[in-house]
């Protein structure tokens, strides 16, 4: 199953490197959030011009992040790893729509290798994202300010976690792939799931600001995981007891949504490779 | 011979429509070519889908290599060879590495792979153009590599849906040496269904004629042309005057006439030798013929004399035309 997996994988990211507009263009997206959002968002705004870009009285309520771009850089690359995964499943509703599917279908390989080779497509795809990303952040004016001890640890750190989001994602958009039969029942899943996703997740604004119902479901939206995970690594070069702790907290969280979102996937996608 | 299909009763109902096929019970001796014939919609596709695995069976049975379709369908997957109606290859991919795809994910070992990939593409003429990506290919460069995809892993029965559908003649001419190339150089077994007569004429060893998703009549070309007992008049008179069904009935050679308003279908075994006499005749009953024509046997007018109606107003029937006026492929499914 493996082996064909990879195939199917490799099969897409191929066609992928010689036409990288898409993931190029997802990537880029990271800037518009960083830049518009992250400009006319910004929470220091509201208070003086020339503290530059210092959250003030909000910093501890934004982690203890030196300015709004270090707060909202681990939420896009949550957001970058949604929206990623989320679209670049087209390419599996094409390969239904074009026949191919049926092609494996008939073929002699497990039906779960065409769902996995569709879950380490989109991890890959989103995996060359994040540093992106990332990159975008460091280099914009007033951006990321990553912690003075942050080292190759930490880097190994945030891009395991977005990793493991990239994973939560593609295990669940992989299986809503699969099961739709057109472009416009796909696109009209994801608009209507990706929103949820984002608004109710820390990546522009700490729980602390959200209002008491929503704050369960932000708690357990895996962009929330994964986007405080990260911030945990890059505000501090170590952690504290407390925070390793709330790291881990968030880690576990994290498996849990990835396990039921896989266990969804894969559930769907059976239902769509069946003979019907 | 063994045969490498047996099928009986086979039966799929969509719900809550009607029944697309109806109780079809076929056999496909191994090494032949075996061919569907019929209009768009009569259910061929659907046939090929149920014994690729793709469809359920909603009743009867279905043996592919021996294996229960229904029941084992991972068995039948490691015999057969599919080349479905549109071309499923990767644009962004080169022809080899198409070829490739195919073979790993059918486990052919990698060694054996990279050698017989080479013999496939040199087989369709394609070795030059193997390095070139799929998307500069040709429709028939596409469709040859796509026949090839099929056979990487050498099964023993390869299922081709509309072969050449879309393609111009002379591309479709090349196809069908290779499919037949397949078929009586390799051995290979082929189930295939097709709207086309000619080409279930040029191909199958055995032509079966669907309609309204069932198997109206089986057998060789040449026995299926042959039960047309000759070749067919056509002969439209002015307006006015007697019926002649019954007096070109009495025609000692002439074995059946149907009369539609002016014009007389007249089946005869030689059309050459006995026009000059129908006309004749025709003539001294001072009746003026304003039309003629004859046609010698075709699979044509074996669908015509099978179901009543010929094959392309059979598809007309089934509203399946574009703006472009082609026919459209796809079945319902």
């Amino acid at each position: 199953m493996i082996s064909e997996s990879v195939a199917l994988g490799r099969r897409a990211l191929t066609k992928w490197i010689r036409n990288p507009f898409a993931v190029v263009v997802t990537s880029i997206q990271a800037l518009f959030w960083l830049t518009l959002f992250g400009g006319s968002f910004n929470p220091a705004n509201a208070f003086t011009s020339s503290s530059g870009g210092s959250l003030g009285p909000l910093q501890q309520a934004f982690g203890g992040a030196p300015n709004y771009i270090t707060f909202l850089a681990p939420g896009v690359i949550g957001l970058v790893a949604l929206t990623g995964m989320s679209f670049m499943g087209v390419d599996l509703v094409f390969d239904r729509i074009n026949g191919y599917l049926d092609v494996l279908r008939a073929s002699p390989i497990p039906r779960t290798s065409i769902y996995f080779g569709g879950v380490i497509q989109n991890i890959a795809k989103g995996m060359v994202a994040a540093p992106i990303t990332f990159v975008i952040a460091l280099v914009i004016p007033n951006g990321l300010k990553v912690s003075d001890g942050f080292g190759v640890l930490n880097v190994i750190g945030v891009f395991s976690i977005v990793a493991a989001l990239t994973a939560v994602f593609a295990t669940l958009f992989t299986g809503i792939a699969i099961s739709t039969k057109s472009t416009d029942s796909f696109f009209a899943a994801i608009n209507f799931l990706t929103f949820p996703f984002m608004f109710t997740s820390s990546a522009f604004f700490p729980l602390s600001f959200f209002p008491g119902w929503l704050k369960p479901v932000a708690q357990a939206n895996p962009i929330t995981l994964a986007s405080d995970a990260m911030r945990l690594l890059i505000l501090n070069s170590t952690l504290s007891a407390s925070q390793a702790q709330s790291l881990l907290g968030d880690l576990a969280g994290l498996a849990v949504v990835g396990v039921l979102f896989a266990a969804l996937g894969i559930a769907m996608a059976r239902n769509a490779l069946k003979a019907r | 011979m063994s045969s490498i299909i047996e099928v009986e009763g086979l039966t799929k109902t969509f719900p809550p429509s009607a029944r697309v096929v109806d109780g079809v019970s076929f056999s496909v001796a191994e090494g032949t070519v075996f061919s569907l014939l019929g209009p768009n919609g009569a259910g061929k596709t659907t046939i090929i889908r149920m014994l690729t695995t793709l469809t359920s069976i909603t009743e009867g049975k279905a043996l592919v290599g021996g294996h229960d379709v229904g029941k084992d369908p991972a068995a039948v997957r490691n015999l057969i060879g599919v080349v479905p109606q549109e071309v499923t290859l990767d644009n962004e991919l080169k022809g080899i590495e198409n070829l490739l795809l195919a073979a790993k994910l059918h486990h052919v070992p990698k060694v054996v792979a990279g050698k017989r990939a080479k013999e496939l593409l040199r087989l369709v003429d394609l070795e030059e153009s193997e390095n070139n990506r799929v998307s500069t290919y040709s429709g028939g460069m596409k469709r040859r590599l796509q026949l090839v995809t099929a056979i990487v892993h050498e099964p023993r029965i390869l299922f081709l849906d509309e072969p050449t559908v879309g393609l111009d003649i002379q591309t479709r001419t090349r196809i069908w040496d290779y499919i037949r190339g397949l078929n009586r150089e390799q051995g290979l077994s082929i189930f295939m269904t097709t709207h086309y007569l000619e080409e279930a004429d040029k191909l199958s060893d055995v032509v079966a004629i669907m309609d309204r998703g069932g198997i109206r009549l089986a057998g060789s070309p040449a026995d299926l042309k042959d039960s047309l007992q000759g070749d067919v008049l056509t002969i439209s008179v002015e307006d006015g005057g007697e019926d002649l069904a019954g007096f070109l009935r009495s025609i000692p050679s002439v074995t059946e006439v149907t009369r539609t308003d002016h014009s007389y279908r007249i089946k005869l075994p030689k059309v050459e030798s006995a026009l000059p006499e129908i006309i004749t005749s025709v003539a001294s009953k001072g009746l003026r013929i304003i039309e003629t024509s004859f046609s010698k046997p075709s699979l044509d007018q074996v669908f015509l004399e099978v179901t009543g109606r010929s094959m392309r107003d059979a598809e007309e029937g089934n509203g399946n035309y574009d703006r472009f006026g082609n026919v459209h492929a796809r079945e319902t499914r």
